[in-house]
């Protein structure tokens, strides 16, 4: 199974691998070797990508995922490899979410969004 | 007969001179071939999208959305303008310009209020000199922009299109075709109108096979992503187009500006050898007079 990560400025990643995680919107969806063709739409969290014993890790900012003859197209606008989140920053940056302005509905759209990402992101490194 | 030193301190500076546009050529080329490297990087993610965008439309599914829908009453309109931070590119900054000043009274003719959004340090000075008015303007886009950054400006338009406040955005910019040609062009990115991917009605013979995927959760909620994300792609494309369009502008300018530098060389050198022969010539008859004069 080929996966393949595809953001606006670069081809993040391109690999053989035994098994995908993803975050969908609604919950997680777990993805192994000729999977039914499917387009999802992902929101914030933990890919996981399984290659023979190793396990890469990366955190996703929304998008879609697309399956089809065997390979997984990930569609999205950042794709962080675990290694470069730091437990600091995170909490840093969600306190800086929190901070945020909210007295129009865009503001506070952005705040919510910005919220969502970083307690994504802590979740996901305490997982660790 | 011109003083020779003189000619040579010309020269010398000139070679100088050379030497500093021969060296922002070659930095130009290079940042070029970064810079179109990520352009084709985000036309594979566009292509994604647009078959995304297929597969929903072949799904039987309405394509609506609205973004996609234009107000039906023009009220205010937005007009982004995308320059270089820099010059010494020949007529980019200059071309785009000038056709957004053309757009802004195009737009004023049909909508009451336009504000202008200007990128890049020269478009700045530019409307600033004109004594056209200046809603947001952004220096951080160099020949690399980053796709958080653009991000950052669609989501302002999207909300306040949604919301709205912005009935209409139309962006300015220099489009890359080859690299022989680029041209400054005006497109309008809100209403988006039409995504590309969904099928033509002009061809009736559009696929109809069903379409063999499964969505998650809905199409619905899969359509509600694609079409803020289109928008995104299309601005970064923008974005894109210009860096490279402005770095092979550079290119250009810096390349003609060598060749006439190697010219000028070459015309001086000219003019400093005869001057310099006529010099020495000078100086013999003197010294022949001189003995002549003695031996008179």
């Amino acid at each position: 199974m080929q996966v393949v990560i595809v953001t606006p400025e670069t081809t993040a990643l391109d690999v053989q691998a035994e098994f995908v995680s993803l975050p969908l919107i609604d919950g997680e969806i777990g993805i192994l070797k000729d999977h039914a063709p499917t387009i999802g739409r992902l929101g914030f969290g933990e890919m996981l990508v399984r290659t023979g014993s190793d396990t890469d890790r990366y955190f996703i900012d929304g998008g879609f995922v697309q399956i089809s003859n065997d390979v997984v197209s990930v569609l999205t606008g950042k794709a962080t490899p675990f290694a470069d989140l730091g437990m600091d920053a995170v909490r840093n940056r969600l306190s800086e979410a929190e901070a945020l302005p909210q007295s129009t509905t865009a503001e506070t759209e952005l705040r919510r969004q910005s919220i969502n990402r970083a307690s994504a992101q802590i979740k996901m490194l305490e997982k660790a | 007969m011109a003083n020779p030193r003189a000619l040579d301190k010309r020269r010398k500076s000139i070679r100088n001179i050379k030497k500093i546009t021969r060296t922002m050529e070659l930095i130009a080329t290079a940042r070029f071939k970064k810079a179109m490297d990520r352009a084709s990087a985000a036309t594979a993610y566009t292509d994604r999208i647009t078959q995304v965008v297929g597969d929903l439309a072949n799904a039987g599914l309405e394509v609506t959305h609205p973004l996609l829908e234009e107000h039906a009453e023009q009220k205010s309109g937005a007009l982004l303008v995308l320059t270089a931070n820099r010059g010494l590119c020949g007529g980019y900054n200059g071309n785009v310009i000038r056709m957004g000043t053309k757009r802004r009274k195009e737009m004023l003719e049909e909508i009451p209020q336009v504000a202008m959004d200007v990128s890049g340090k020269r478009g700045i000075s530019g409307f600033k000199f004109r004594e056209i008015e200046m809603n947001e303007q952004f220096l951080q886009f160099d020949d690399q922009p980053a796709y958080e950054e653009v991000e950052r400006i669609a989501n302002v338009y999207l909300q306040r299109y949604i919301a709205g406040e912005l009935d209409r955005l139309d962006v300015v910019y220099t489009q890359f075709h080859t690299i022989a040609r680029q041209t400054a062009v005006v497109e309008t990115l809100l209403p988006l109108g039409t995504l590309d991917g969904t099928p033509d009605e002009k061809s009736g013979d559009a696929k109809q096979s069903e379409s063999v995927y499964e969505f998650e959760p809905s199409a619905e909620s899969i359509l509600e992503e694609v079409v803020p994300t289109s928008f995104k792609v299309k601005l970064f494309k923008c974005f894109l187009d210009a860096a490279v369009s402005e770095q092979i502008a550079r290119m250009v300018a810096m390349k003609s500006a060598t060749e006439n530098a190697n010219e000028m060389i070459k015309s001086l050198s000219m003019t400093y050898n005869r001057a310099r022969q006529s010099k020495i010539t000078g100086e013999i008859m003197e010294v022949i007079g001189g003995v002549e004069a003695l031996e008179g």
